[in-house]
């Protein structure tokens, strides 16, 4: 039987009323706004119902805030493209991902990095402090890194932010659904994140939540089912960027993952993950020849957690510990300033990433697994 | 029965409108607008009964969900714009 540790990658296990939902609706939904009857109504219920899940769990007055994107990648491009202009100077943290330098690098912008050793959040507002000055035409942080599971100041970094009025994106891709996620006290202009993950949806879904009032540009035009004898796209949301028919069996797999979500209740998750990646750590850390990013403080890092083996190329411990049925990740994680941040860019590392459905005894088996890999390099 | 129609900027609107006004306990129900109401094509808007519109436009300004255009349902299968 597989133990799945790439839950930052993908929550491949699903609560069993996903699978069930999308089932639903792809034999009785039709497409949301392009028709009167039964099949196009039930589907303009459903996505409504998940914009309002969105946007309770998310604290957000307006669920027309609420955009269905492809995946994170696709609500951050949007965000970024929102807010950014070409060659704009932008803050951004020592931990992104490629879903966020990419876009930046892309539109040629000055990219300032708030840099800081891993789980040190005074050091890196005290970065971010410094670097968000008056020519700064954004700010950018994840919330927790991908590869390390460094839970990221953001509140404190929001609070910069809105001090001197310099917009804020957030990138909740491995924080939705495990830590709370306050439009109205943060103030973003817009936070990205995935369905797929920490909110339990299918892949192939995702979420921009937009601050108010956001002058939101299009990455694609076409139907919206609105306005259908004007050539230009709605000025209103959530319209104006969601051009094109519906993932709606997604987005019903997607409502029943935030109602699971909300039925465990704020914290629920984080707790039991964090559990997991203190235990990891703990384990991993008495085997000789592995190196554990643990956080001094496991307030500090969610559930994920990264290694390495002395004289094991991470590849080799990601694809050894495959045939053994482990699912990991291994290599840059897509995110080479984290690298970089950690001094890990030039071996890569392994990462565990957990889930609600992980248990104690997916931790022992990979503890047991590695500690016969370390003992074989030590050969 | 008189009904009137609550043109709304877009579905999700429209389906805003009807869940605020359901939940102050106002029978209201989400149709496509007619083409002849809106020209500007593909328009969502809400129906609700004569006894209740009063009361509808009373939450909606709560909710400062502002109503595009409010027609009234004529007995001839018409629609009449009604200006407030």
């Amino acid at each position: 039987m597989m133990t799945y540790l790439d839950s930052a990658a993908t929550t491949m296990q699903k609560p069993a009323t996903v699978e069930r939902a999308m089932a639903y609706a792809l034999t009785h939904m039709a497409s949301p706004g392009r028709g009167g009857h039964v099949p196009a109504l039930l589907a303009a219920d459903t996505a409504f119902a998940c914009r309002e899940a969105a946007a309770e769990l998310f604290h957000m007055d307006d669920p027309a805030n609420v955009v269905f994107t492809q995946n994170a990648t696709h609500a951050l491009n949007l965000a970024i493209k929102s807010v950014v202009k070409p060659g704009d100077t932008v803050v951004v943290s020592g931990y992104e991902h490629n879903a966020v330098t990419r876009p930046l690098t892309a539109l040629g912008c000055q990219i300032r990095v708030a840099r800081s050793p891993l789980f040190e959040p005074q050091v890196i507002l005290a970065q971010f402090d410094r670097l968000i000055t008056e020519d700064v035409a954004c700010v950018i942080c994840t919330y927790v890194s991908n590869v390390f599971g460094y839970i990221l100041p953001v509140e404190e970094i929001a609070d910069l932010c809105r001090r001197r009025g310099v917009p804020f994106i957030l990138d909740a891709s491995q924080g939705a659904g495990a830590l709370p996620v306050h439009m109205d006290r943060l103030g973003c202009a817009y936070v990205g994140m995935p369905g797929h993950k920490g909110l339990y949806g299918p892949q192939g879904t995702g979420l921009l939540l937009c601050g108010e009032g956001q002058e939101s540009t299009t990455l694609l035009e076409g139907g919206t089912g609105s306005l259908s004898a004007r050539q230009e796209m709605p000025d209103f949301l959530p319209d104006r960027l969601e051009a094109g028919t519906h993932n709606v069996p997604g987005i019903a797999g997607l409502l029943e993952g935030l109602r699971f979500i909300r039925r465990k209740g704020e914290g629920t998750v984080l707790r039991h993950e964090q559990a997991l990646t203190t235990l990891a750590a703990e384990k991993l850390s008495a085997i000789p020849g592995v190196t554990v990013y643990a956080a001094p403080d496991p307030a500090l890092q969610a559930g994920v957690l990264s290694f390495t083996v002395e004289r094991m190329d991470c590849e080799t411990v990601g694809a050894k510990l495959g045939e053994e049925g482990i699912a990991v990740r291994a290599g840059l994680h897509c995110a080479p300033y984290a690298h970089e941040s950690a001094g890990t860019l030039k071996t890569g590392t392994v990462r565990v990433s957990f889930s609600a459905f992980n248990r104690k005894k997916d931790v022992e088996r990979l503890v047991q697994v590695v500690g016969r890999l370390a003992v074989q390099t030590e050969k | 029965m008189v009904y009137y129609l609550i043109v709304c900027r877009s579905l999700t609107y429209a389906q805003r409108t009807e869940a605020v006004l359901s939940r102050a306990g106002i029978t209201a129900h989400i149709l496509r607008a007619p083409k002849s109401v809106d020209s500007e094509g593909c328009t969502h808007g809400v129906r609700v009964s004569e006894r209740d519109l009063t009361a509808a436009l009373v939450v909606l300004a709560r909710a400062k969900l502002s109503p595009k255009r409010i027609f009234v349902f004529a007995s001839d299968g018409s629609y009449k714009e009604v200006i407030l």
